[in-house]
């Protein structure tokens, strides 16, 4: 028997064992082959205004795809080679060179490697043209994907993941030569002690995460900086973490340990074998949990976030961008020219039209304000209230004399108590003319430009300082179903050139919005299931190798008389808290996590995460579903033979 | 007396048509209320599948098995578990204990499957403690205790449910000779003062000396049957060497 043909058997033989694996790497190549192939067609670059962000977010987040795939296919191959310690020193023993054995597992990897590889390949350029069509869709593009085999992205995902093979199964091959051949056989622990449990860690670890919870949780100070943001979470994010890991490792274990005390119901049927088996291998799993649950928050929190993002695109697209079309008028024949477009469209009707003069001049506060404010951008109360009309909102001022309101500048947080009582001197050619600060407003009327601070005056003010400073107009247009008008607003664009940092046109910023997240969520969402896949596989190897050390006992139990019906009832219950617990947790930290996100990102204020949210809740609690069953199974399939 | 056991025309036969191989041939056997029995013979005679047969593990090719009056041939495997766990009690030679529970929690495990209120429970194991010596290791987990110690805790286990059919697979097996005697010694002391029924596989004629009755089987037939009846235990076991040495292929694991 050649060495092939004996690696061959082994795979063979040991595929159930390693069929989540495979099933796993598979799953994760054909997500990088996807990636890869976004980032090299050009078909979809085309269609799409953010090809520039495509191809870097593809290109970044393949790479921190494949870190993630690069350890937990070295994790799962050291584990398999643990797994395995008995079978080499029985090689061993026969007489096997270290050298022989070493090679029979190199080529095993090799080859499993290269089988994961060539279905991938194949499933990956099958797969990608749906994962492609699902981006488009969500980037609201219309364009027909026509979106073939990419050969760069063969290539690339070859090249790359014949690498991390070759490593790994480099790996192996000296894992075999740290083996001392005592060792091996005796792999499985026997005796191990039942965990002792400090109270001491489990109330650092209970106090370490409502503390972090209070931290991550407590209202920002009204004069947050950087630097108190960084102090403040990152002491936050280090009491969550280790708090998460004494969480498993203590926390649990004394809640076990708790529920043996209550006798009645810990000497009740199968509970008794439950609690002590768990309590036996909590400790061993500690670390695990603890990553996993780390991990599924940040996925969650994130993807909920992004989510978040591309569910109030629309929204936030309108108060970066107020009116369909809005531009600086440069003369009579220029506006009509820049009408006729808008007129021209039939799909989009006008349904307001409206001039904004505007005063730029320069102005100080009466106090330390951290937002530039120069130049002032002064609008008058009419106006304003005409434009919020237009737009139908309910938001009007109405001010006397030297009233005048400050309009909320955009992507900050300044309130009404910040401007309160305060006052701006503005520097006229004759003098200066002061103005007290007696509102705020929110939502402003004009496309964002920074420094974007507008102060609306009243009628009679604008009038007379109007006289000194001529103001700038503004044509502002709003149309019927702006969200569609792609052409229109590319030839008005293309017209009136940058008047605002942001684009001219609804349209523009609407669909850059949403393809920036759809991107977003695209990735985060495939990134988030390739990690979701392999800590599900890890939760999956760890029973096993649980299930396969616990044969022993759970042949005794049938052998005192618990029915074949109730080990399995006992191994689901198991399972559940093996694969509920680090969920449960993850679920917990990402809605603080949550909560504090959009609170801070300006583009998530006030939006309803609740739906994103429990989206993705559900998403991960299927897909852990679907391992937990197949958990359930094997798990059965070894116990319960 | 009552009958605890009766086996008739038990036949064993394992693999399929054209490589067949018969474990048990034709068995009948009877055990009463208060016998204390051993099963010896050569290795590959079939002790170990009649004593799974008897214990329900295993399923016989034919024949009738009745235990306490119930016929277990036809029960579902569910009945069976229940019944096992209610009716029979187990001793195996490499004790089968549960290493991530404790002594005593090892000890209740049949009660705590049945259900068993906790008062009554604890009261149970206050007993067993007693007849097997165990009061000082209760709280220890089994990687702490020793090879007797670990038997003598299985032994507590097997009667806790008070059984009304002890099985034992080679308990001294694994034992020293001081911690064999003194397991047997308990087993006399069940046997004799709370009438417990028990059925022993062993190799050991040491052990089969203190039965009552020592059937030997040789290639899945019974060959034959020793009465101790009045004899004193050294004459018995001299008797049973005397059988064995007949019986040939087993003799060299006598002793």
């Amino acid at each position: 028997m050649t060495l092939f043909s004996l690696a061959k058997k082994n795979i063979k033989g040991n595929f159930n064992h390693y069929f989540v694996y495979f099933v796993t790497l598979v799953f994760s190549m054909v997500i990088y082959y996807t990636f890869a192939a976004l980032q090299h067609s050009e078909n979809i670059q085309e269609s799409i205004e953010l090809s520039d962000t495509m191809r870097f977010m593809f290109g970044v987040s393949s790479v921190i795809l494949i870190l993630f795939v690069a350890v937990f296919v070295l994790y799962s191959n050291s584990f398999f080679t643990r797994k395995r310690k008995k079978e080499v020193g029985l090689y061993a023993i026969l007489g096997l060179r270290k050298k022989t054995i070493a090679k029979m597992l190199f080529y095993e990897n090799l080859m499993m490697g290269i089988i994961a590889l060539v279905i991938g390949i194949i499933l990956g350029t099958l797969l990608s043209k749906l994962f492609a069509m699902i981006l488009v869709k969500l980037m609201g593009s219309t364009t027909e994907v026509d979106f073939g085999i990419s050969a760069m992205a063969i290539i690339q995902t070859v090249i790359v993941f014949m690498v991390i093979i070759l490593f790994t199964s480099v790996q192996g091959y000296r894992l075999i030569y740290r083996f001392k051949l005592i060792e091996l056989f005796h792999a499985e622990k026997k005796g191990e002690p039942i965990p002792k449990v400090s109270p001491i860690s489990a109330v650092i670890g209970v106090v370490l995460l409502v503390g972090s919870y209070w931290l991550i949780l407590r209202p920002l100070p009204d004069d947050w900086t950087t630097e108190y943001l960084l102090r403040n979470d990152g002491v936050a994010f280090l009491a969550l973490v280790i708090g998460t890991h004494l969480f498993f490792r203590s926390v649990t274990v004394y809640l076990l340990k708790l529920s043996q005390r209550n006798k009645s119901r810990y000497y009740r049927g199968t509970k008794l074998i439950e609690t002590s088996q768990l309590l036996y291998r909590i400790r061993g799993n500690a670390r695990t949990f603890t990553v996993i649950a780390l991990l599924s928050a940040a996925t969650i929190s994130f993807f909920g976030a992004t989510y978040g993002g591309y569910y109030s695109n629309e929204k936030s697209a309108k108060e970066v961008v107020p009116f369909s079309y809005s531009f600086l008028s440069k003369g009579p024949e220029f506006d009509s020219q820049v009408e006729n477009i808008i007129e021209a469209d039939d799909q989009h009707p006008i349904q307001a039209q409206l001039e904004i003069p505007v005063i730029q001049i320069e102005g100080t506060l009466s106090f330390q304000l951290d937002y530039d404010i120069n130049p002032v951008k002064l609008i008058s109360a009419s106006t304003f209230n005409q434009a919020a009309k237009a737009l139908n909102r309910d938001e009007t001022v109405s001010l006397t004399g030297d009233e005048a309101a400050v309009i909320q500048p955009r992507f900050t947080e300044y309130t009404e108590a910040t401007f309160k009582g305060e006052s701006v001197t503005l520097q006229l050619d004759r003098g200066s003319r002061q103005l007290r600060l007696d509102h705020m407003v929110e939502g402003n009327v004009l496309p964002f430009d920074y420094p974007d601070f507008y102060v609306v005056v009243s009628h009679d003010v604008f009038a007379e300082i109007a006289r000194q400073e001529a103001p700038l107009t503004y044509n502002v247009y709003e149309v019927e179903n702006e969200t569609t008008a792609q052409a229109t607003s590319e030839k008005v664009n293309k017209l009136v050139g940058n008047d605002f940092q942001v684009s001219s046109s609804f349209y523009t910023e609407y669909k850059k919005g949403k393809e920036g997240n759809a991107l977003t969520l695209f990735i985060y969402g495939f990134l988030g299931l390739v990690f979701l896949a392999a800590t599900g596989s890890i939760i999956y190897f760890k029973q096993l190798t649980e299930a396969n050390e616990a044969t022993g006992h759970y042949e005794i139990l049938r052998k005192i008389g618990v029915s074949k019906r109730d080990i399995r009832r006992s191994v689901k219950k198991q399972s559940l808290f093996v694969f509920g617990l680090p969920l449960t947790v993850g679920i917990l930290h990402s809605c603080v996590i949550l909560y504090f996100i959009s609170n801070f990102i300006s583009d998530l204020i006030g939006v309803n995460l609740m739906v994103p949210i429990l989206t993705a809740i559900a998403v991960f609690i299927i897909i852990y579903t679907v391992y937990y069953a197949w958990t359930v199974n094997t798990y059965n399939r070894i116990v319960n033979r | 007396m009552k009958t605890v056991v009766e086996a008739k025309q038990i036949k064993k036969v394992y693999g399929s048509k054209g490589n067949v191989f018969s474990a048990l041939e034709d068995i009948d056997l009877t055990v009463m209320e208060g016998e204390f029995v051993g099963i010896m013979g050569p290795s590959g005679a079939g002790k170990t599948t009649l004593l799974n047969i008897l214990a329900t593990i295993d399923e016989p090719t034919s024949g009738d098995i009745v235990i306490d009056g119930i016929n277990v041939t036809k029960m579902t495997e569910e009945q069976l578990s229940a019944f096992r766990r209610d009716k029979l009690g187990f001793l195996f030679q490499d004790y089968h204990l549960l290493d991530t529970l404790t002594v005593e929690e090892n000890v209740i495990l049949p009660l705590a499957l049945a259900k068993m209120n906790v008062k009554e429970l604890e009261r149970r194991v206050d007993e067993v403690a007693d007849t097997f010596g165990i009061r000082d290791i209760l709280k220890k987990y089994p990687y702490q205790i020793s090879g007797g110690q670990k038997q003598r805790t299985a032994a507590s286990r097997a009667i806790i449910s008070n059984p009304s059919l002890i099985l034992a697979d080679e308990p001294t097996g694994a034992l020293d000779s001081k911690s064999a005697t003194d397991l047997l010694e308990c087993l006399k002391d069940l046997n004799e003062h709370d009438k417990a029924t028990i059925l022993m596989v062993t190799h050991d004629a040491y052990a089969a000396s203190y039965c009552n009755r020592v059937l030997f089987i040789k290639d899945g037939n019974i060959f034959t049957e020793l009465v101790k009846g009045e004899r004193s235990r050294k004459a018995f076991f001299n008797k049973v060497l005397d059988v064995l040495s007949a019986l040939g292929g087993g003799a060299h694991d006598v002793i």
